[in-house]
């Protein structure tokens, strides 16, 4: 009988823990700080004027991930539920709003804080979705808060001049709006540094998401959504920019070493919509077990922008902002995963049916059929929710999985593997 | 390979399957038992049910691969496979020519393609949802207070194109009752449910072509099924000699199969051993 085979644990990851201890508790602290002002912000909204402006900002998508993660989303959607809102509309925001009204947050047990900090202000970009302006509406009621949102152009499948002078022209009156609220004047050249260090830390967590085109991959999507908080929450600080420095040499090292995330690694497995929260361990336990690394995502890789060069940081904001894949169409879609198949070397590709994200689900308009069909792309849809359990069933999507690695090894067999680009994978 | 005998169990979550195979292929023996609540005593009964009447004794099987919700389950399986592929290559086995499969269990609705060689092309499964399966046809009858198989002879007498909403197992036996107080006849209503089951498993047909074997419980035990799934899928059905036992037969198949890649059932449970890891 062979040695049982040991993950080698990411070091970084002790960093990220002070990280995240640090970020939570100086929250509170500015929330009880009547000198320091708090901003609510969507993950990939406007947080770089907020933070230009001196804002501390908090990020309740993250909130609603930690809920699912907790798996506790299910007590308290029905509250939300009660409340108005529809059973089937983002658990996230029903979870949060469920939770909100029912006194819980999981950061009480995690930082010994009584939770999400009191904003002074609510910006949202329409860009992921809609339901994040009622998410945030919610609370700006509840909390007597403004709340001032950018609707961008949706669904794109070119992003032309004309779209993103029209969001530039949305953060500039955002940024009238801030100013005439609040009685502040926006230092540009601070607005630019902010910019310059978003960048600069998005710019390195896409180059450790590369890492994993090696074989063995280094990195996988499970440690990815651990390892992605600081791009998110800390986007526009010189910590997010040392923590991806450290992350990107350790995982550079790995290559080197030959270390990889799932131990054998046999199949390489592209992963298409949201995380399944509640499952995450489940999900990447099976898939560690059936040596199935699943070496790229379209989540992941939400945050890993273009990177800034200078000029108009303005224009980056609109940009960047409004060219994210959830926001194109399938036009451009195709092409990309297509393109993201080939770099990384898929084997084939698990696509997330997330019953409350449909604008993060990408299986709902044949593209996962025409995948299979035109590119002879190995491809499975499951069905679940990021947050809310009752939508998925553990059997049914551990056979789905446990199927689909049946079907990628007869695959392999016969010969009738899509081949991807010998350069893809090279260490 | 020490026994010269193979055998695959179907632990599935209504009916435990088990098929008994001679080294030739030749099916020597097979058995339904019902799952219950426990599946290592269901694949026992199964198992001693299908060596019954048959040369082999528990010594003399040489491999054996369990598939179904239980498969993990019975310890004394040499490996596990899933229903998808099980389903695919008993059905294959019966019907060289078959394309697509259509297995509607207890639990699950599975609608499987296969290309000429066999290889798995793609496979739908039924959301987290009891409508379209067996379960979905129980419980109605359960509210009707009709044992299955009247339901299916009723059906068959129906001359009607009556089609019930299938969306909702509770909400469906609400709108039966209330079809049968607004005086429609029970045979149309009966087939109808039939044909909501048959309208779940199209939506997972993927627009392909191809001959279609039916396989699982519920198109072993209802001829109305069938006729059912006929009429949408507008092509007479492949129903092969024992529809319910293609998984099990399909694993007893691929235990064959296992068997003459492998040395000795002992390398092959020390091959999985080695493949365990630890996070």
């Amino acid at each position: 009988m062979g040695a049982a085979v040991k993950r080698v644990e990411i070091q970084a990851q002790q960093r990220l823990r002070t990280l995240m201890r640090d970020y939570f508790l100086d929250l509170d602290a500015a929330a009880r700080d009547p000198q320091r002002r708090v901003a609510w912000c969507t993950s990939v909204g406007p947080c770089e004027i907020l933070a230009a402006f001196g804002f501390a900002t908090y990020f309740p998508e993250n909130h609603g991930a930690l809920l699912g993660a907790k798996k506790v989303s299910h007590q308290y959607i029905p509250l939300a539920v009660s409340a108005g809102y529809c059973a089937e509309s983002c658990s996230y925001m029903n979870s949060d709003i469920g939770a909100a009204i029912g006194g819980y947050s999981p950061l009480q047990e995690a930082y010994g804080i009584a939770g999400p900090p009191k904003p002074d202000l609510l910006a949202y970009n329409t860009n992921q979705c809609r339901e994040v302006q009622d998410w945030f509406e919610f609370f700006g009621r509840r909390h007597n808060a403004p709340v001032f949102g950018i609707c961008p152009p949706r669904q794109l499948g070119e992003v032309t001049p004309a779209h993103v002078a029209f969001v530039r022209g949305e953060l500039e009156r955002l940024i009238h709006q801030i100013e005439g609220r609040f009685g502040l004047s926006l230092d540009r050249r601070r607005l630019e540094e902010v910019v310059a260090l978003s960048s600069r830390a998005s710019t390195l967590w896409r180059e450790a998401l590369e890492t994993a085109r090696a074989r063995p991959a280094p990195i996988v999507f499970w440690d990815g959504l651990i390892q992605m908080a600081p791009v998110i929450l800390m986007r526009g600080s010189r910590l997010a920019v040392e923590y991806y420095e450290t992350l990107l040499a350790e995982m550079k090292q790995r290559v080197h070493d030959g270390i990889g995330a799932v131990p054998g690694e046999q199949y390489r497995i592209y992963w298409e919509g949201m995380p399944v929260w509640p499952r995450v361990r489940d999900l990447s336990e099976k898939c560690l077990e059936l040596r199935a690394a699943v070496v790229a995502s379209t989540y992941c890789n939400s945050w890993a922008f273009e990177e800034y060069a200078g000029g108009d940081p303005l224009e980056w904001m609109a940009r960047t902002s409004t060219e994210i894949f959830i926001n194109r169409a399938e036009s451009f879609k195709e092409p990309f995963l297509l393109d993201m198949f080939e770099r990384f070397a898929i084997d084939g590709a698990v696509f997330h049916n997330a019953r409350t994200c449909p604008n993060n689900t990408n299986s709902r308009f044949g593209l996962a059929q025409r995948l299979r069909e035109q590119h002879n792309a190995a491809v499975l849809v499951i069905d679940g929710d990021l947050s809310d359990q009752r939508f998925f069933s553990t059997a049914q999507t551990m056979t789905n999985l446990e199927a689909f690695i049946e079907q990628l090894e007869t695959r392999r067999r016969s010969g009738n593997a899509r081949r991807p680009a010998a350069q893809g994978a090279g260490r | 390979m020490n026994g010269a005998y193979f055998v695959g169990i179907d632990a599935g979550s209504s009916a435990t399957k088990c098929v008994v195979l001679a080294a030739d292929g030749k099916m020597l023996g097979h058995a339904v038992v019902p799952s219950g609540f426990d599946y290592v005593e269901a694949a026992e009964a199964a198992l001693t049910g299908a060596l019954g009447g048959t040369p082999c004794t528990r010594e003399g099987i040489g491999f054996c691969v369990s598939t179904g919700y239980g498969r993990k389950n019975i310890a004394w399986a040499d490996r596990q496979v899933t229903e998808i592929t099980c389903h695919a290559r008993g059905a294959r086995e019966w019907y060289p020519q078959v394309r697509g499969i259509v297995d509607i269990g207890g639990q699950d609705t599975k609608f499987i393609w296969i290309d000429g060689r066999g290889e798995l092309i793609d496979y739908r499964m039924n959301s987290k949802c009891a409508a379209g399966t067996g379960t979905f046809l129980e419980s109605v009858a359960v509210r009707l207070g009709v044992p299955l198989a009247s339901i299916d002879d009723l059906a068959m007498s129906s001359t009607a194109r009556s089609i019930l909403n299938s969306y909702c197992t509770v909400f469906t036996g609400t709108e039966v009752i209330e079809r049968i107080k607004a005086g429609e006849p029970r045979q149309d209503i009966s087939m109808g449910l039939f044909r909501s089951i048959a309208a779940r498993v199209f939506e997972m047909s993927a627009a392909r072509d191809g001959p279609i074997a039916a396989t699982g419980g519920v198109v072993a035990h209802c001829k109305a099924m069938r006729r059912a799934l006929e009429e949408i899928l507008a092509a007479p059905l492949l129903l092969p000699p024992l529809p319910q036992q293609a998984g099990a037969y399909g694993a007893a198949l691929l235990a064959r199969e296992m068997a003459a890649e492998t040395d000795s059932p002992q390398r092959a449970q020390s091959s999985q051993r080695e493949q365990s890891v630890e996070r």
